[in-house]
């Protein structure tokens, strides 16, 4: 008995009135898409990557974040972050202010930016994005770390510095259109890309 | 329009503060103690102190009629603070709770206080008669987190109360021989205590600062940290809202909020500085900041000449002082509350901050 930790006993699994005993879908939005797969955010991925082949760099950008999957899998999220850092490592830097005032001026691009922003620390925490951290098993034990926007770090993966310096430059000309109120969304925010 | 009257009490955070009505009295929250300034002249003067919590006083409330005091405090207590011949006397409320007590209010009544606590439990607290002390009844049931602020109705019943569950809930607070049935509005008809009139959650979520019914009650504001404010128009009873605005902005969140109008609502926070915002039922917009920059004894004052330039760099290495913020807080802005107002139309209105001072504004 003298062995036991009582330090690291989790007491609230023994308290039903605990406040970690709820489901934390009650504090997600009620109008979020429906789950999805990594299929089919590969599916979203094909179509993306045709538009920007065709040089509608404004539309790939837009359908990459309007089809988020905020409600898809793990695997589903992975997928688009891909498909997203692909989309904005394809964009010439000499035409990013130009995208950026068209994509948010019109109704709802409020949202596309703070999608766009969840995107870019989202690739900035995975080290290289993309493919670079496909391997690492993201550990989503239910309610133990629903609150995480950040599935931790990989130090030293290495080759990633190409794809930061592009997230950084779009970081920069994001927040002088949405302020530091986009960042700040960006932590608070549930939906999680 | 004059610039804003600043007071700098002290430095220290202020908690949370309030002017008597005749706005001769100002009650700071100071640490473990609350402060009573008086006016004199031009400035306020320290002139009495309320010791008696442990901890960090969380919330003062003056009641503009009676003149009594509620302070809650993260000792898990509240006392109501009446003035007697010798003194300020305390009189300790049963709140139950085994958590810090986060935030207090009285109701326009002045019967009931409403305490927001970390136990997920709103006490809404009256006195009774009999035994001659305060007791509490516990909103209890869809709270999920922390409360972090409550407002009361117009009417004295209805209570609004934001959590860090990211909800902000409209709640009946029905006291049986306290409160008149109050007259039918769009929040409900028959309202026993606890029972929930409204819940709402906007899309991106952030934990609740602040909530703020406007001043007819028929409509609800709160201010959460996604950096944007959400009003509510309710349809009635058991309906979804007729509207439910989402401004999103570009500074940071906004820790308080009051309506100045039924068309306007003045909002502050980690930004230092209040912003006004006007709309109605079809769209609101930030209007730009209450602050008006660029005031003319801050321009004069950086005038520099090259000598003074020159010594500067020598003693600083650096030739611009920007250690100042441009704004007049310095830092956080807690509470925002209404000082004076005319018509329904709110003429002044107070902030305290992290910076400890209380600055009043003119609309």
């Amino acid at each position: 008995m003298a062995n036991i930790n009582w330090r690291t006993i989790d007491v609230d699994a023994y308290d039903p009135e605990s406040a970690t005993n709820f489901p934390l879908t009650t504090l997600v939005p009620a109008n979020l898409p429906a789950p999805s797969t990594s299929a089919e955010s590969a599916q979203i991925g094909q179509q993306v990557r045709q538009l920007l082949r065709a040089g509608d760099s404004v539309g790939a950008l837009q359908s990459a974040l309007e089809t988020a999957p905020l409600a898809g899998d793990e695997g589903a999220k992975q997928v688009h972050l891909a498909t997203v850092l692909e989309v904005l490592q394809g964009i010439r830097q000499s035409e990013v202010h130009r995208i950026l005032a068209e994509m948010l001026n019109q109704p709802g691009g409020a949202a596309l930016g703070d999608t766009l922003m969840k995107y870019i620390y989202k690739g900035m925490a995975s080290g290289a994005g993309g493919s670079g951290s496909k391997g690492m098993s993201p550990q989503v034990t239910g309610t133990g770390t629903g609150f995480s926007q950040i599935h931790g770090r990989h130090f030293g993966e290495g080759g990633g510095g190409q794809v930061m310096s592009v997230l950084l430059s779009w970081h920069e000309k994001l927040t002088e259109a949405v302020g530091v109120g986009g960042i700040v969304r960006v932590m608070s925010d549930r939906r999680t890309v | 329009m004059s610039g804003p009257e600043v007071h700098h009490l002290f430095h220290h955070p202020i908690a949370d503060h309030s002017f008597s009505s005749d706005r001769q009295t100002l009650a700071v929250a100071r640490d473990s103690n609350v402060e009573l300034y008086h006016r004199s002249g031009p400035k306020f003067a320290l002139k009495d102190e309320l010791k008696g919590h442990d901890k960090t006083v969380t919330g003062v409330d003056i009641a503009p009629n009676s003149g009594m005091i509620v302070t809650c405090s993260q000792d898990r207590n509240a006392y109501v603070w009446e003035p007697s011949p010798t003194g300020w006397k305390p009189t300790l409320v049963l709140l139950r709770i085994n958590r810090a007590a986060t935030f207090v209010r009285w109701s326009p009544s002045e019967k009931k206080f409403a305490v927001g606590s970390g136990a997920r439990v709103i006490a809404v607290c009256y006195f009774e008669e009999e035994n001659d002390w305060w007791v509490s009844k516990h909103l209890k049931k869809p709270i999920r987190s922390t409360i972090t602020t409550v407002a009361w109705h117009p009417n004295s019943v209805l209570l609004a109360a934001g959590s860090t569950d990211s909800h902000a809930r409209v709640f009946s607070g029905f006291i049986k021989g306290i409160d008149d049935r109050p007259e039918p509005s769009v929040w409900g008809e028959r309202l026993p205590f606890n029972t929930v009139c409204g819940e709402y959650l906007n899309d991106s979520a952030g934990w609740v600062h602040a909530v703020s019914f406007s001043p007819s009650g028929d409509a609800l504001a709160f201010a959460a940290h996604d950096s944007s404010i959400t009003v509510v128009y309710p349809a009635g009873p058991d309906q979804p809202p007729r509207a439910m605005v989402n401004i999103s902005v570009q500074t940071l969140p906004f820790t308080s909020l009051i309506w100045s109008g039924e068309a306007e609502i003045i909002a502050a926070g980690y930004d230092c500085e209040p912003f006004r915002f006007r709309g109605g039922e079809a769209g609101w917009e930030l209007a730009g900041s209450v602050e008006t920059k660029h005031r003319p004894g801050l321009a004069a004052a950086r005038e520099e000449s090259a000598l003074h330039m020159f010594r500067q760099m020598d003693l600083k290495g650096k030739v611009k002082d920007d250690t100042q913020l441009n704004t007049t807080h310095q830092n956080t802005v807690n509470t925002v509350r209404v000082y004076e107002q005319a018509g329904g139309a709110v003429k002044k209105f107070s902030t305290s901050g992290v910076d400890g001072r209380v600055v009043v504004w003119s609309l």
